[in-house]
């Protein structure tokens, strides 16, 4: 009778205790993992995924999946950056339209949900598969920022925009904030609205579902937006923290955030996880990825043991799905 | 009570455009930037011609460099390298002379008599980018400048210096077997040191026989 409560308590809290076990060894290996700078570096570094996630969650309980996030993030921060350093010239009538900092984060965010409902109108209007359709954008949105920024990184941005990936606000990184005001928000829309109530009920049968009334493509085309709109908002963040819009930014972002979900306890076909599961798979990949650095491990062998952490997370997660 | 909604996101739309874009005269914003980078060109010249030849005469023999890494690269890299950040990629001004031994369209590959045993290394002479002169000189604080792309724009002068007014005269005269002294910049990673493969960006090239 025991066992078999233990067994429950330790599914339910597979992931916190699959951190604490990473924290333990990476402590005991690094004396310079346990330390506060150190703590708030790691969080500051799984903002940005913790974002994206957060919107790859909404997609993953719909029983779909997003691969364009990651290009998607650089197009948006291009764009912005773009934006506020150079502003548009329209040659002919001699006029230059500048934008203020608060204009120029608008437009970038604006693509990123564009893009991201977009995204939804495909899958939903034409019936693609969401994994060939992301896909597609994956490679429109990167050739678009490459073009944008002609391969060139667009720096320069100014303090005051600076101040969202570096600043800090009541002792707290300011990512740190965006994140956690992202997954709040999240976390209320999954949990206390209809639209929550409609994505994992449309994840868990999508046939009952459109039975029972509810407007799937709508429902799809929203979460897909939300997501782009996330990605926008990581773009942002990594654009300000490196103070330039790179090129190349995002790159494998997507794998990074489909990790999270899956180790947070998502199911990829759809109907199950919580956006708080997701956030614990961030930190787990954050802290994962901060101990093998702390710990000198070459950046080949990093990109293993990740891979073999999502494996295990999967495989544990199917023989407790089983044996439940 | 719809009209007040419709009039209410109106006066919102109106509101954030206001605080969001501006405009001015074209021509009058292009006056601006080119003054500003006529100021970043003057500022690089004045640096080429001023300051950097200060660096330039505190340069470590190439061969003393490739010895003293080899027996404590730490020492060495805490007494001759720059670096602008934490990284493990770090920077070295130096100076040598060696042996053309092969001349390619973007290198020219000199053979240096060192200390314990002969070693080759290459001079770029047609692909200057990235920042090593800039960083290698150690003369430079990102943050005596407004932003990283101003920094940004010492390195791309420095580099169209070189490419312009260094390599042409040396690319035309040079020949296999010529004996060549040279002072350049040197990138070397602290984790991952590779001695037999140097790659110098020249900033002072002579054929001395």
């Amino acid at each position: 009778m025991n066992l078999k409560l233990y067994k429950t308590y330790f599914i339910k809290f597979q992931s916190l205790i699959a951190l604490f076990v990473i924290c333990l060894l990476i402590s005991l290996l690094s004396d310079k993992f346990l330390t506060v700078s150190n703590g708030w570096n790691v969080m500051r570094q799984i903002s940005v995924n913790v974002c994206i996630s957060v919107g790859m969650t909404l997609i993953v309980l719909t029983a779909g999946i997003d691969l364009s996030v990651g290009s998607v993030l650089a197009l948006c921060g291009a764009i912005t950056a773009g934006l506020l350093s150079d502003g548009i010239g329209i040659m002919p009538v001699d006029l230059y339209i500048g934008f203020t900092l608060l204009g120029a984060i608008l437009v970038g965010l604006f693509c990123g949900t564009f893009i991201g409902g977009f995204n939804g109108w495909v899958i939903t209007r034409f019936n693609v598969p969401p994994f060939v359709a992301t896909l597609a954008m994956l490679t429109i949105a990167r050739g678009l920022t490459l073009l944008y920024t002609e391969g060139h990184p667009i720096s320069g941005l100014g303090e005051n925009f600076a101040y969202i990936g570096t600043g800090w606000l009541l002792g707290v990184p300011v990512p740190v904030w965006i994140s956690a005001l992202v997954v709040v928000a999240a976390v209320i829309i999954t949990n206390k609205t209809r639209l929550g109530r409609y994505i994992y009920a449309i994840g868990g049968n999508e046939s009952a579902s459109r039975l029972s009334g509810i407007n799937i493509g709508r429902v799809k085309i929203i979460v897909y937006a939300i997501a782009g709109g996330l990605a926008a908002i990581g773009g942002l963040m990594v654009t300000s923290r490196l103070d330039s819009a790179q090129p190349n930014a995002g790159v494998s972002y997507e794998l990074d955030s489909i990790a999270a979900v899956v180790i947070g306890g998502a199911s990829l076909s759809g109907g199950k996880g919580t956006i708080l599961g997701t956030v614990l798979g961030a930190i787990i990949i954050g802290v994962l990825n901060n101990g093998l650095v702390l710990l000198n491990v070459s950046p080949f062998w990093q990109q293993v043991v990740k891979g073999m952490v999502i494996l295990l997370a999967v495989i544990i997660d199917k023989s407790n799905a089983k044996s439940r | 009570m719809k009209i007040l909604k419709y009039i209410i996101a109106a006066a919102a739309l109106l509101f954030i455009s206001y605080h969001s874009v501006y405009f001015e005269k074209l021509s009058d914003v292009r006056r601006a930037e080119s003054g500003d980078n006529t100021d970043m060109e003057a500022y690089t010249r004045d640096f080429w011609e001023n300051k950097l030849p200060l660096s330039m005469d505190k340069a470590i023999d190439i061969k003393d460099l490739v010895t003293r890494v080899k027996a404590d690269p730490e020492e060495t890299f805490a007494a001759y390298a720059h670096a602008l950040g934490i990284g493990d990629l770090q920077y070295f001004m130096v100076k040598g002379e060696g042996q053309t031994t092969m001349i390619a369209d973007n290198q020219v590959e000199l053979l240096i008599l060192g200390r314990d045993g002969n070693f080759k290394l290459r001079i770029e002479t047609e692909l200057v980018y990235g920042n090593s002169v800039r960083d290698a000189s150690g003369l430079l604080n990102m943050n005596a400048f407004k932003n990283t792309s101003e920094f940004n724009e010492v390195s791309a002068g420095l580099n169209k210096i070189i490419r312009k007014e260094i390599l042409p005269p040396f690319r035309k005269e040079v020949k296999e077997g010529d004996v060549v002294r040279f002072i350049g910049a040197v990138e070397l990673n602290r984790r991952f040191l590779k001695l037999d493969d140097l790659e110098v960006t020249p900033v002072q090239l002579e054929i001395v026989k």
